[in-house]
């Protein structure tokens, strides 16, 4: 069972591919615990579907290794049973009906009939079932996708950008309904290159660039310290209280301090204390967004020189 | 394996590709029977039978079918949803070659019907011997197994070359530029090379320089090993989508 939230179940170790010059992965290793939902994250051509393909026995890499539940996917008893994965552009015959397509994955997978039916209510894709599938819109290719995921009624879900493609109220579908498998405490691995698509949807993040790993740990984590802004009439002697109190402060637009090292509650106790008044008070994250931006720049290799554009030009 | 053969007998039974194909092999062999009969003016047990071998003609539309169908799961990206239920690339594709075997056999079991149905009248109009039963069981046995072979030659070649466009150039370049250039230039050669043995198994006979019946089945039988062995070799070092 996936109970032991300690065990692994995806470990990818020194994961290279490269196709010709490019280095599509590069050397890359990371974990996805047991029982948690992992965004696994990176801008576009950062190597995510090549990691997952890999992942799922479907493409050679160069070196290293990757294993679900410790075995490479091509050894796992029962794959069907084990992986639901789904891949960013998934294969259907656009002659055959999205039913028919699931019935032959049953068929291989020794899944009864009614497991068909049953899938296509959980994506509500029960009324387009039995169409020709070249006449699918895009949300509809993805539902029926994650259909097929959920066929074997599997431990682990391997989601390539599930999201592509939906529109906002499909982007509302997707959440609620990974929340909900999620729930029933199966594993899920879901790439994306928009990290606000998942941030309420995942415990634990992964983060990739050019190939290499940027970041990984729990998604609290990578929202970065916190920030508060208070407005105040006595706004130096407010920074002075804040700097006795051993948290830095820099101003922000006129009349307002940024305090970072105190939580909003800290700040207010200590205005409070020292008979200062405020006349706002409030905690700043930087957004997962800025973060994830800041992480995947390529500002650091120093491509191109900075000094070369004019400011503001970016 | 069975799994891996219901799904796949499924799946043909689930896209329109098996009845455009049979719908091409109707009129392929209504063609051949009435312009055969009918211009050919067949006289010798040997020219009436070869009327009914409709194996001959039957067997490219067979061989196409198995390299379209084939080739049709990279195009459409499905031979990756099937390695997610079974990793094993060789078992699918085995399973794949068995049912359009068995597929290309009905196939051609609907044709020789057709051809029977039109054919056997208008043969008993024709002076000279007519056919015994001997000729009609090789004419049937020999279309069957030269349609269910081809089938699965091509399921192999597909497998093999993968890109849909290119393995359907590719064989027909080599059915009808390649073969007859070989057969020209050494008939010895030339007759075991699966065009040539296709025609001998469900045509007309060892006329000329074709293989006999017997030898032609296990040359065939041959090619699609061989087109299988590598096939499966390519196939599991290839990256799928
Ligand atoms: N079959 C291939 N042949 C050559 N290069 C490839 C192939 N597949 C991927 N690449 C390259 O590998 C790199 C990583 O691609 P990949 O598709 O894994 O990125 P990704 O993170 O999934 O991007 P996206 O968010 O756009 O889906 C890219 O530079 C891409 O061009
Ligand atoms: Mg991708």
């Amino acid at each position: 069972m996936v109970g032991d939230t300690s065990a692994k179940a995806i470990r990818v170790v020194g994961l290279s591919k490269r196709y010709g010059g490019v280095a599509a992965v590069d050397d890359l290793s990371f974990e996805v615990r047991a029982g948690a939902v992992t965004g696994f994250l990176g801008p576009n051509g950062a190597g995510k579907t090549t990691t997952l393909r890999i992942l799922l026995g479907l493409a050679r890499p160069t070196a290293g290794d990757a294993t679900i539940f410790g075995q490479p996917f091509a050894a796992l008893a029962d794959p069907a049973r084990t992986v639901g994965a789904s891949l960013e552009i998934s294969g259907l015959h656009p002659g055959r009906s999205g039913r028919n397509h699931l019935r032959s994955l049953a068929v291989l997978a020794g899944l009864p009939a009614s497991r068909v039916d049953e899938v296509l209510k959980l994506v509500e894709m029960t009324g387009a079932a039995n169409r020709r599938a070249g006449k699918y819109s895009m949300g509809m290719r993805q539902r029926l996708a994650l259909a097929a995921t959920l066929l074997g009624d599997p431990k682990l879900l391997v989601l390539d950008e599930p999201g592509n493609g939906l529109d906002p109220q499909g982007i509302r579908w997707l959440r609620d309904f990974l929340r909900a498998i999620a729930a029933e405490g199966r594993t899920v691995l879901i790439s994306s290159h928009v990290l606000s698509e998942v941030a309420q949807t995942v415990d634990d993040v992964i983060v990739i660039h050019h190939g290499r790993l940027v970041d990984e740990g729990p998604v609290d984590r990578l929202s970065g310290p916190q920030r508060v802004s208070v407005r105040s009439p006595r706004l130096a002697d407010l920074a002075a209280a804040i700097e006795r109190a051993g948290a830095q402060v820099s101003r922000g637009e006129e009349g307002v301090l940024i305090v970072s090292g105190l939580s909003a509650a800290q700040v207010g106790d200590l205005a409070f204390s020292a008979g200062l008044p405020l006349h706002e008070l409030a905690p700043h994250a930087a957004s997962l967004e800025e973060v994830f931006l800041q992480m995947t720049s390529d500002e650091p290799v120093g491509e191109h020189s900075p000094d070369a554009l004019p400011p503001g030009a970016a | 394996m069975s799994r891996v053969l219901r799904s796949e007998l499924l799946k043909l039974r689930t896209t329109r590709t098996a009845l455009g194909f049979a719908v091409a092999g109707v009129l392929l062999v209504l063609l051949f029977v009435l312009v055969g009969v009918l211009a050919g003016n067949p006289r010798t047990i040997a020219d009436k039978r070869a009327i009914l071998s409709i194996g001959d003609p039957l067997a490219v539309v067979l061989l196409l079918f198995g390299v379209v169908g084939a080739t049709a799961e990279y195009r459409h990206r499905t031979v990756a949803a099937g390695a997610l239920v079974v990793p094993s690339r060789l078992r699918l594709s085995i399973g794949r070659m068995v049912a359009y075997g068995l597929a290309g056999v009905a196939v051609g079991a609907l044709m020789l019907v057709v051809a029977f149905a039109i054919g056997i009248p208008l043969l008993a109009g024709k002076s000279g011997p007519a056919l015994v039963g001997s000729d009609y069981v090789r004419a049937i046995g020999g279309s069957l197994l030269a349609c269910g072979l081809a089938a699965m030659l091509g399921v192999a070649v597909g497998v093999l070359i993968a890109n849909q466009v290119a393995a359907v150039v590719g064989t027909l370049v080599f059915l009808f530029v390649a073969d007859p250039l070989i057969v020209a230039a050494s008939a010895d050669v030339g007759k075991f090379l699966f065009g040539s043995a296709l025609m001998a198994v469900g045509g007309r006979g060892n006329g000329g320089h074709r293989l006999a019946f017997g030898p032609a089945v296990a040359v065939i039988i041959a090619w699609t090993v061989l087109a299988l062995a590598v096939a499966g070799w390519v196939d599991k070092r290839r990256d799928i989508a």
